[in-house]
């Protein structure tokens, strides 16, 4: 489901919103609030995050007259919930620590032989397409399971690259993490989703 | 030469068309002769796709719920200017 919204709506919804219109606040707090919540959750707890995206949105309203355009407005809104989180990060003292040294999942690592070739390769083709695979109730419960299993890291960069399809650079900006650990942290995301996707297809349980 | 676990770890840069033309090839040339890596490469490129499909469409009503609730209080003292306070 590509939820992006077309430059022109996003233009008059802007216009709305420096209006102060409640109908097109309601609108854009359904619209982005999924994706800033997911870069406030790279630095904080779910309530913690939740309080951060709303605390966002209150300073988006004396502030949106301010925006000018030059980049997105998802782009400027996740800005915002980054800034926010890095200040309150940096108020706490609290780090944020993630290991970029390994490249491969474990789990994955395990299935090569010594001479790097498959001891135990993938046994079956994902054949059916995302969204039919998507219909179906069980696996994607499954995949919310492992999602939220994710290390933090993980997920968010997940999230923001994936779902919500922000480009790499962006990214890297909302969260603070180098070009290389991107693709890394982003690597790691998908080998756990690839393994957990064989798992349901072999076995039928998450 | 590229192995299966030297392909493995640089799946998401090919899917990505993140690498350089000379890994490009190797990546290419290995799966020319590795059925194993085709469906491994394929099975990645569907979990990406998985997850492209599966997106935020579960968004937490509650939360969108409390955020509504938040926005339009402080609507109320909405100026022109944007100089509400907070």
């Amino acid at each position: 489901m590509d939820t992006s919204v077309q430059p022109d709506t996003e233009s008059s919804l802007i216009e709305d919103l420096k209006k102060g219109n409640a109908t097109a606040y309601k609108h854009a707090v359904r619209e982005y609030s999924p994706g800033m919540l997911a870069v406030a959750r790279f630095y904080q707890d779910q309530s913690g995050a939740e309080e951060i995206v709303q605390d966002c949105w209150v300073t988006v309203i004396g502030a949106i007259h301010k925006f000018e355009g030059r980049s997105g407005l998802k782009t400027w809104l996740h800005r915002i919930v980054a800034n926010r989180c890095k200040n309150k990060l940096r108020a706490t003292n609290r780090e944020v620590s993630t290991d970029f040294s390994e490249t491969l999942d474990p789990e994955l690592a395990s299935r090569f032989k010594s001479n790097g070739r498959w001891s135990l390769p993938p046994k079956l083709i994902f054949h059916e397409s995302a969204d039919t695979l998507m219909e179906n109730e069980a696996l994607s419960d499954c995949l919310d399971k492992h999602l939220s299993t994710l290390p933090e890291t993980q997920r968010s960069a997940l999230m923001l690259y994936e779902a919500h399809q922000h480009k790499s650079e962006d990214v890297c900006n909302i969260l603070d993490v180098s070009a290389s650990n991107l693709r890394v942290l982003l690597h790691r995301a998908r080998q756990k989703i690839f393994l957990m996707v064989e798992t349901f297809q072999e076995t039928g349980e998450c | 030469m590229l192995m299966c676990k030297g392909l493995a770890e640089i799946a998401s840069d090919y899917i990505d068309d993140e690498l350089n033309s000379r890994q490009n090839l190797s990546v290419k040339m290995h799966l020319m002769m590795c059925k194993h890596c085709r469906t491994f490469i394929g099975n990645l490129r569907a979990s990406t796709d998985l997850l492209k499909a599966h997106s935020s469409g579960r968004d937490n009503e509650e939360m969108i719920r409390r955020i509504d609730e938040r926005v339009a209080e402080a609507l109320k003292t909405w100026t022109p200017e944007g100089n509400n306070t907070e």
